[in-house]
């Protein structure tokens, strides 16, 4: 080694160098990145790009995941980076996606409650605007909730004297409806009332009750209550966003689901979620639930039901205020910040053509097009596909078209957990009201 | 040395010191600018917000200390502060407790320590989502852990755990003690290990007893490194989101409603990011003042 080896590099001689090392290869990297982006937009052309969609993640949208994806890829050579997550961390991703204009998604699949808040931030690209106009083929309570403001109801006084515009599109036409054991109730129970006494009748504890439902505080148990307490003759809102649920009939309504239903339900329901829900009715525990597709359809899958062949679909029971069920349908809308956005309109327009909701109708999802549900092969595949469109004449309804849903549903669904926890409806109704009410003054609702 | 060589090396010197003087502020730019971006920006980002009004996702207006002033007349603030109140007392209490106990016993090179000093932190490792499926699954009345335990030994019956507001939050408090009683053992241990040795040995010359030595030498000798430990634990369960979300979501009705999730429900499902700032910068102010009495107290210990 000689003398000049040992030398130490002085620390002026270590930042001259760093500096002169980044001055030369500044214009390297600067090529290197050009070369870098070209290539990249030249397989982006090549392969006509792609498109982000994201969603929450549901059983309902399975088929899409499996079948409809490859079939749009194949078709039109744009990509599709599929994203889901757990419902509530996608909804506040999204909707924080869109705030910011991050530009993390093109479309959003969403669960219908969100569409007045996305569409009001707005979060949303107008689809009018964007040249969509939507057919007559389209099942119309579908394709009204994509609207905002509201074609029908209750409205926000800011949106008041705004005219209907197209947000979003139905993406799956998910909805509740009965699901029952053939050998218990031989065919469908027609009222609330035949469902409890052949229920209590044919159950046999510990072993199997006669009616389950979601328990859990929130959305969950409101969406189980929803359908009883609609159908025994409750109401939620008037015109004017007035709490209705805690008259007369809405307490009688109440009474019904966390006494009468509780006592034909697995012990320790207050806590049932969707997974310990679909588990009961798919593992035989429980002999009638109403319920959403994304676990209805597991019903004749081998590998999820042990009650293959047991489990029929109908509509849900009549009460005093008919047969109602919760519209949840699945809505994509395309962001404000889509990156891909001319792919996004592609898709979009591509999903709702007759023959892609054929192929979803077909892969055993729920179409959002007349068409769809009447194919004979798809509804051969799907037996559901007929209770849902009977269903759908029966009576179905969407939850209030309100941006504040989430807290209000917060608020009912807290009480009606402890209400249930106590068998009866006692104060729980009235204090939710209040609290709802005074929510909704603060935000301005009943300001004329 | 002519005068101008003499110049030139005075020159060359002082351009060293100059370098000397500015080379320690660049190599910290750095390092400050990443923590003012990361650290500093976004509590000044959250304390303007808190004084803002939000309204379809957007703010709307100044509302001044409105959002602070609604923290008194929010029921359900009160009501998730005193939950959280509860859980961590009694929750950092028992961690305290036998954490200690497990910490005198694995320093006293009983056999089977060292696997057990393993095993003990396993809990720690452990991701709080995932333990919050863990006790879920161990909970749950119908298939859970303890129903199924429960079946096996006694021929039938189902344990409720979650179905009721009190038992849910002892199942909640049970969760944090399994998860993070290592931690406090942990930190014990260490504090054990550092003691002296010769007080000890003179109390035992002087006929002390095991709980009289307790008493008299390891638990004054450890109050610091106890401070530390409690006051860790305390911060960090005030900030306890993850197993809640997954195990109760808060239910049933407000029984485990924690501040956290209270807070993360305000801001982010129904989008009122003003005041959920407000809350929770709250509570960090809160847990602020309680973490700066905690370091005093350690110092009035250490001088005394």
């Amino acid at each position: 080694m000689t003398p000049t080896d040992e030398r130490p590099l002085t620390r002026k001689q270590f930042v001259a160098t760093a500096v002169g090392a980044a001055v030369a290869a500044g214009p390297l990297l600067k090529e290197t990145a050009r070369a870098a982006t070209y290539r990249t937009a030249a397989t982006a052309r090549a392969a006509k790009g792609k498109v982000v969609i994201g969603a929450f993640k549901d059983g309902g949208l399975v088929p899409f995941k499996d079948k409809i994806i490859p079939l749009f890829q194949q078709e039109t050579g744009i990509k599709v980076e599929f994203l889901d997550d757990d419902y509530s961390t996608f909804f506040e991703k999204a909707f924080q996606d869109g705030v910011t204009k991050a530009g993390q998604f093109d479309i959003y699949v969403m669960d219908d409650p969100w569409m007045p808040q996305y569409s009001s931030a707005p979060v949303l690209q107008n689809l009018s605007k964007l040249g969509f106009k939507p057919d007559s083929d389209f099942m119309t309570p579908f394709l009204d909730l994509g609207y905002w403001p509201p074609k029908k109801g209750a409205r926000l006084p800011q949106f008041r004297s705004d005219a209907p515009q197209l947000y979003a599109l139905p993406f799956v036409g998910d909805m509740q409806s009965l699901t029952y054991r053939r050998d218990a109730f031989g065919q469908a129970p027609k009222t609330w009332t035949e469902l409890v006494s052949v229920a209590k009748a044919k159950m046999k504890p510990p072993q199997t009750y006669g009616y389950v439902f979601r328990g859990v505080k929130g959305n969950p148990i409101v969406a189980s209550w929803f359908p009883v307490f609609r159908s025994q003759g409750g109401k939620i809102f008037d015109n004017n966003w007035k709490v209705l649920w805690n008259n007369a009939a809405g307490k009688r309504a109440t009474e019904f689901f966390v006494h009468t239903l509780k006592s034909i339900a697995p012990p320790g329901v207050v806590e049932y979620d969707s997974d310990q829900e679909g588990g009961a009715i798919l593992g035989g525990k429980a002999l009638s639930i109403v319920q959403y597709s994304g676990n209805a359809i597991k019903s004749d899958d081998p590998k999820q039901s042990k009650e293959v062949g047991k489990l029929a679909f109908g509509t849900v029971p009549r009460g005093p205020g008919g047969s109602i069920a919760q519209i949840g349908i699945f809505i994509s809308g395309i962001s404000v910040s889509a990156p891909n956005q001319d792919n996004a309109v592609a898709f979009q327009k591509w999903f709702v053509t007759k023959k892609a909701q054929i192929a979803l109708a077909r892969a055993g999802s729920l179409p959002v097009k007349r068409s769809a549900f009447l194919d004979a092969q798809a509804s051969k595949h799907n037996r559901l596909q007929k209770t849902i469109l009977a269903q759908l004449n029966a009576g179905a309804e969407a939850r209030p078209r309100t941006p504040d849903w989430a807290k209000v549903e917060d608020i009912l669904g807290t009480e009606l957990n402890k209400a249930l926890g106590a068998s009866e409806v006692g104060g729980h109704l009235d204090n939710a009201a209040k609290q709802a009410t005074d929510y909704l003054k603060k935000n301005g609702y009943y300001k004329t | 040395m002519t005068a101008a060589a003499a110049y030139l090396a005075g020159r060359r010197r002082a351009q060293g010191a100059g370098l000397d003087r500015v080379l320690p502020y660049l190599l910290l730019a750095p390092t400050l600018l990443l923590l003012l971006a990361v650290v500093l920006y976004p509590i000044g980002y959250g304390i303007r917000q808190s004084f803002l009004n939000f309204r379809f996702g957007h703010a709307v207006g100044s509302v001044g200390l409105d959002n602070y002033r609604q923290l008194f007349s929010d029921p359900a603030f009160g009501q998730a502060l005193w939950v959280t109140l509860k859980f961590v007392v009694l929750a950092v209490t028992i961690e305290t407790v036998l954490g200690l106990g497990l910490a005198l016993l694995v320093a006293n090179e009983l056999p089977f320590t060292r696997i057990a000093r393993l095993v003990l932190i396993v809990p720690m490792i452990v991701t709080p989502i995932v333990v919050g499926i863990v006790f879920r699954l161990i909970y749950a009345s119908d298939v859970g852990l303890l129903t199924t335990l429960r079946t096996d030994i006694f021929g039938s019956g189902q344990v409720f755990i979650l179905d009721k507001g009190w038992s849910a939050f002892l199942g909640l408090v049970a969760l944090d003690v399994w998860e993070w009683t290592p931690l406090m053992f942990l930190i014990l241990l260490a504090g054990l290990q550092s003691l002296p040795i010769e007080p000890f040995e003179a109390a035992r010359v002087d006929g002390a007893g095991d709980w009289r030595v307790f008493l008299d030498q390891t638990l004054p000798m450890l109050r610091p490194v106890l401070a530390v430990a409690i006051a860790l634990r305390t911060i960090d369960a005030f900030t306890t989101f993850d197993q809640v979300f997954v195990l109760t979501k808060g239910g049933p009705g407000t029984s485990t409603q924690l501040i956290s999730i209270y807070g993360y429900n305000t801001a982010f499902k129904f989008t009122e990011f003003g005041y959920g700032t407000a809350m929770l910068l709250t509570v960090a102010l809160v847990v602020l003042a309680l973490a700066a009495l905690t370091v005093r107290l350690i110092r009035r210990q250490a001088v005394s």
